[in-house]
């Protein structure tokens, strides 16, 4: 694999850092009481995120003071139009993390499609398949297939019952801080037309200032981003991320067992898999993960996706029926050696996916993010009742974290992902190797760069033409995320200076949205296309927040 | 001014329709529901109206007659500014809207508004007519599917939409008014908006329907289309298209 | 006698097409419960054209003319179309789904406490219950509905009753009346566009997508749509009306008109799902566009790949030809 440096291109091959503005920290982190709020709220507790991390501290949070007899307010911020809007995974979870944020309740109460059954691991090769023993590291008994935009609309709902505030369609467009403290953040602006102006019906931003803010932004949180560049958190490795590309179809034939597959139709030097789920017999959920780190230009996610389905595997559940739902996100890959060194400071913490708490090995997040929720908000609500959110206080939230199962399992499969960027055969083996030795041997750090630095070889990419019933465009995949944002909206995606035309087409296979096209020769950005997966952010135009409500609809994701 | 406004809970326009088991009505699993979007021109005119009248007061009170959950519908109406809300509370919305006018004209008839308004129509049901019904019961004047409006000296003019045209209506006040889509821009509630709305009051008022005359036989998918034919390529084309729209389709 | 009530609909002084279809459904309905059609219609003074209605099924063609008729007045005529509904005695009554035959329906059926189905696609009588099926959840589905009681009202949806011959008697009286016009006046009709024809009313639409390149270039489908001879209206998809080249009255799609024209040529529309909801009851779906693959074509009956630019042109010359 060749590193390239900042700015170093050669004939056939792009560096996508070089094209990458840097975060606008700017933008990003304001004083508190800076000009160009319309509003000013004051709370105890501010969440950013109302995915299973934000809900989970949220419930915790309001659970003990409802306990003790305090009094503590809580809002959660979600850019999303409804709960679960943005949410999105597999998913199978492990229940650990319910059980202890609802110790009255039984399996049977959470919000679960069915409980794990069969499980099966393909090889799969152009028109055939190789059966796997499943690897240690992914046997799901005990855990359960579920729907995350369903687990957040019942963790929302349980949170409203405590007297959580929850507002929809309102993102955090910025940090505001009082020296190195975290004071709140700032919402983003709406209504504002293309060129940015405000009419009669926009809404300024609103100042949200509280003792604690708490960051679940989910993948590639921009104020998590910020906070960790402002104040200068490192972490062994940077995060890496893969892009996960989703449809949900009603189908004729039924699902028996969670499948996960390996091999057709990604290249061999493309970490990646698939995953097919059924959330009922004939309600299946399926997908493919392809790292971010893949060599070759011309690589689509989406159109590998919409091939993928071709296989008889896939093909023979699909027939006949129809696609309900899509979409994409992006999944934090690095594990143990890309979380930041500390997740806390004064009046902040930083959980789930935003802290990178996601193992890729057993893909698995849910739980863990919700399990540093709940950490999250017994640290706070200590503090809170001490001298107060200061880092120190704060710091007892990384204590719990690092102490807890949830370090421990990332620490176990600490090297898995990064043993494959030798491809998938050395790196299958080595993985092979640390699971069966509990990821004693090959031990030492596999230093990764990040995505964005990572060359890509230029290639002109066949054209890919869907059908319209098993195989869809782009186009048509977006309509089906739900996804009916302003089309007068400013666009929200800051472009580099100089992208060539080998860049924009990068860029246009890069995006499963669509949102990017080369038109005579230059790139076009159709901004309101954009489903917030965040696939931009690492290796394109950097994502800022837009208004509320933009992006898209997901229901059963 | 005081004003009422009427509002509907109503599924989300993005959704995907499933008929339920009974086959008459929608399975409501896992479907979004919103306030109607055109009740949202009704809301915005009558906060705009309110807001206009300056130090003279006024009121906005939003009814809604829908189940339990419409109490959510009738919070994010309290969001937008208005200023309490009156919930008619029933199991399920009928498909007929003689039974709900009657409801709500019970609710609005004594007070005291100089504008009742309704959306022209809910995106569900499409029924377009529970804003006049309501306004005959109440003996009210009523102009429906306004796009503008203007209010003096206790008289108003609206204009609206007719094929090929645009009417222009004199009416008096007090009057019953349906809102139709370029009335005006609705505002997004803003977070202060959301926090004060969990302290207005809002009523829930367990209400009987009247027997309705309409009733469901069957909630079905429409027809499937054929498969159509690409007839050529280019110009060379047209003659062919032209025939077979005429002997064919028989459409020319 | 328990006929069936056809209301007609006219304006400056000329009878509205529609009203031939309004005649066309209540003849279906009567012809089901085996009684007549009477066609009403208020008009500041005679209008040409009634002695037409009986070939379409009118037993009786009764016109009431009163100058505060000559515009819709709405009390006026609600007050006056209950009185006669009630003094008739009639089974049914039915109303065209137009602009004011909506605003129009629900005050007789309120002033008559019977229930009304508006915008209905179809009519029939089961059981000796008058029934009807209309479009919901923006044409994602279809209700059929069951009317109890007498009289039954309904409301067409425009362009889908396509008159027949059914001839009848068709009677014509034409009687002076009091008339009180009621507390709402309608002052004028403005014209919205100097003849535009609305998007929602035309047997023929034609609607262009960004495949046009320019608002400019709107002006090919302005001639093809004269070259129908009238009846045909240009209609936009959502991405140009959002870009601001042509009104949001002309949008079909989810948030724009629902339309269903025996007609309806996409000209250089891809035929993203969006658009398809909007036209998805139209009769005969034409698509021109120079990408085969294009999802449009999987919906239209008809489809002729190629150069927008160089084909519409073409077939404006071929409709003028046949209509000359």
């Amino acid at each position: 694999m060749r590193e390239a440096g900042r700015g170093q291109r050669d004939a056939g091959s792009v560096v996508p850092a070089a094209y990458q503005p840097p975060l606008p920290l700017d933008r990003l982190i304001l004083p508190a009481g800076a000009a160009g709020a319309g509003d000013r709220m004051e709370l105890d507790v501010l969440i950013v995120g109302a995915g299973p991390a934000g809900l989970a501290a949220a419930i915790e949070l309001a659970q003990l003071a409802k306990g003790y007899g305090r009094d503590v307010t809580i809002g959660v911020l979600e850019k999303a139009a409804g709960l679960g809007e943005h949410s999105l995974s597999g998913a199978v979870v492990n229940p650990r993390a319910f059980r202890d944020l609802f110790p009255d309740l039984a399996d049977s109460d959470f919000p679960f499609r069915a409980p794990v059954g069969k499980e099966a691991v393909y090889l799969l090769t152009g028109g055939g398949r190789l059966r796997l023993p499943v690897p240690p590291t992914m046997h799901n008994g005990g855990n359960y297939v579920a729907s995350l935009c369903e687990i957040v609309r019942w963790l929302g709902a349980r949170a409203e019952e405590l007297g959580v505030n929850v507002f929809t369609g309102f993102p955090a467009a910025a940090l505001l801080v009082d020296g190195e403290r975290v004071a709140g953040v700032r919402t983003a602006a709406t209504g504002l037309d293309r060129t940015g102006k405000s009419g009669p019906t926009s809404l300024t931003p609103t100042d949200l200032v509280a003792r604690v803010t708490a960051l679940a932004e989910g993948t590639r949180g921009m104020l998590s981003q910020a906070y960790l560049e402002w104040q200068r958190v490192a972490s062994a490795n940077p995060q890496i991320f893969a892009l996960g590309v989703k449809e949900i179809w009603e189908t004729k034939r039924p699902l028996d067992a969670i499948i996960h597959t390996l091999g057709w139709p990604l290249p061999a030097d493309v970490f990646g898999g698939s995953f097919m789920y059924p959330l009922a017999p004939t309600l299946v959920a399926l997908g493919l993960v392809v790292g971010l780190d893949y060599r070759d230009a011309g690589l689509d996610v989406h159109q590998l996706f919409q091939r993928m389905k071709t296989h008889p595997l896939f093909r023979g559940y699909l027939t006949g029926g129809e696609m309900v739902e899509w979409g994409a996100k992006t999944i934090p890959e690095g594990g143990y050696y890309s979380v930041p060194a500390r997740r806390s400071g004064a009046g902040v913490v930083i959980l789930g996916d935003a802290g990178g708490f996601v193992d890729v090995p057993s893909l698995k997040g849910i739980h863990y993010a919700m399990q540093s929720g709940i950490f999250a908000a017994r640290a706070i609500f200590q503090a809170l009742s001490a001298d107060g959110p200061t880092s120190e206080r704060l710091a007892e939230y990384d204590r719990l974290v690092n102490s807890s199962y949830v370090m421990h399992d990332l620490y176990r499969t600490r090297n898995m992902r990064l043993a494959f960027k030798d491809g998938l055969y050395r790196g299958g083996l080595k993985a092979g190797l640390m699971a069966f030795t509990g990821g004693r041997f090959p031990g030492r750090r596999i230093a990764m760069p990040p995505d964005a630095a990572v060359a890509r070889r230029v290639r002109v990419a066949a054209p890919f033409v869907p059908d319209g019933k098993l195989t869809f465009s782009k186009a048509d995949a977006v309509f089906k995320s739900g996804n009916a944002t302003r089309d007068t909206i400013p666009t929200h995606l800051l472009v580099g200076q100089d992208v060539s035309r080998e860049v924009a087409e990068l860029y246009a296979r890069m995006c499963p949205a669509g949102v990017y096209e080369v038109a005579d020769g230059s790139l076009r950005v159709n901004a309101p296309n954009c489903i917030d997966c965040k696939a931009t952010d690492v290796l394109g135009p950097r994502w800022t927040p837009r208004e509320g409500g933009s992006g898209p609809k997901y229901k059963k994701m | 001014m005081r004003i009422a406004v009427c509002i509907k809970r109503v599924p989300d326009s993005e959704t995907r329709v499933k008929i339920a088991a009974d086959g008459k009505t929608l399975d409501e699993a896992g479907v979004k529901f919103v306030v109607n979007p055109y009740d949202e021109f009704a809301l915005e005119e009558a906060l705009r109206r309110k807001e206009q009248g300056g130090s003279g007061g006024g009121e906005v009170v939003v009814f809604s007659l829908g189940p339990p959950a419409a109490q959510e519908t009738v919070r994010t109406a309290l969001a937008m500014g208005a200023d309490r809300g009156v919930l008619l509370q029933v199991d399920r919305i009928p498909p007929d809207g003689w039974p709900v006018a009657q409801a709500l004209a019970a609710a609005l008839r004594d007070g005291g508004y100089d504008l009742i308004l309704f959306g022209k129509l809910a995106i569900d049901d499409s029924n377009h007519q529970v804003g006049p019904m309501v306004a005959e019961l109440l003996g009210l004047p009523c102009v429906t599917a306004i796009a503008r409006l203007d209010l003096a000296d206790g008289r108003g003019t609206a204009e609206r939409e007719v094929e090929g045209g645009i009417e222009v209506v004199e009416f008096p006040l007090p009057a019953v008014l349906t809102t139709d889509k370029g009335l005006n821009e609705p505002r997004y509630p803003a977070l202060k908006g959301i926090m004060a709305a969990k302290k207005k009051p809002l009523d829930v008022k367990p209400t009987a329907l009247a027997v309705g005359g309409l009733d469901v036989v069957a909630l079905t998918a429409p027809p499937a289309r054929n498969e159509g034919r690409i007839v050529g390529e280019g110009p060379a084309a047209v003659p062919e298209l032209v025939r077979l729209l005429r002997e064919e389709a028989k459409v020319l | 006698m328990s006929h069936v009530l056809a209301v007609l609909e006219q304006r400056d002084g000329a009878l509205r097409k529609v009203s031939h279809e309004v005649v066309t459904g209540a003849r279906r309905l009567a012809d089901a419960l085996g009684e007549n059609v009477d066609a009403l219609l208020l008009a500041g003074a005679a209008v040409p054209g009634m002695n037409e209605l009986g070939r379409l099924g009118a037993d009786k063609v009764t016109t009431l003319t009163n100058p505060v008729y000559r515009l819709y007045a709405p009390e006026g005529y609600a007050r006056a179309i209950a009185d006669r509904a009630k003094a008739g005695g009639y089974r049914a009554v039915v109303f065209a789904a137009s602009a004011t035959g909506k605003d129009l329906a629900p005050r007789v059926a309120a002033r008559l406490q019977r229930p009304l189905a508006q915008d209905v696609t179809d009519v029939a009588v089961e059981a000796g219950a008058v029934v009807a099926v209309r479009p919901v959840y923006a044409g994602k589905a279809l209700l059929k509905v069951k009317l109890a009681g007498s009289p039954a009202l309904v409301s067409l949806r425009p362009n889908v009753f396509t008159p027949v011959d059914r001839p009848k008697a068709g009677v014509v009286e034409v009687a002076v009346v009091e008339g009180a016009p009621g507390r709402v006046t309608v002052k004028q009709v403005k014209a919205a566009e100097a003849g535009a024809l609305d998007v929602a009313e035309a047997a023929i639409v034609i609607s262009g997508g960004r495949g046009l390149k320019e608002p400019a270039n709107f002006k090919l489908l302005e001639e093809l749509a004269r070259a129908f001879g009238g009846g045909a209206a240009v209609g936009a998809s959502r991405a140009v009306v959002d870009a601001g080249w042509r009104p949001h009255a002309d949008q079909v799609g989810q948030t724009g008109k629902t339309v269903s024209p025996s007609l309806y040529v996409a000209v250089g529309i891809s035929g993203a799902i969006q658009h398809l909801a909007g036209m998805r009851t139209a009769k005969v779906i034409v698509a021109i566009n120079r990408d085969k693959d294009a999802p449009i074509f999987k919906v239209a009956d008809y489809g002729i790949v190629g150069d927008l630019f160089e084909i519409v042109p073409q077939l404006t010359e071929a409709i003028k030809k046949l209509h000359a």
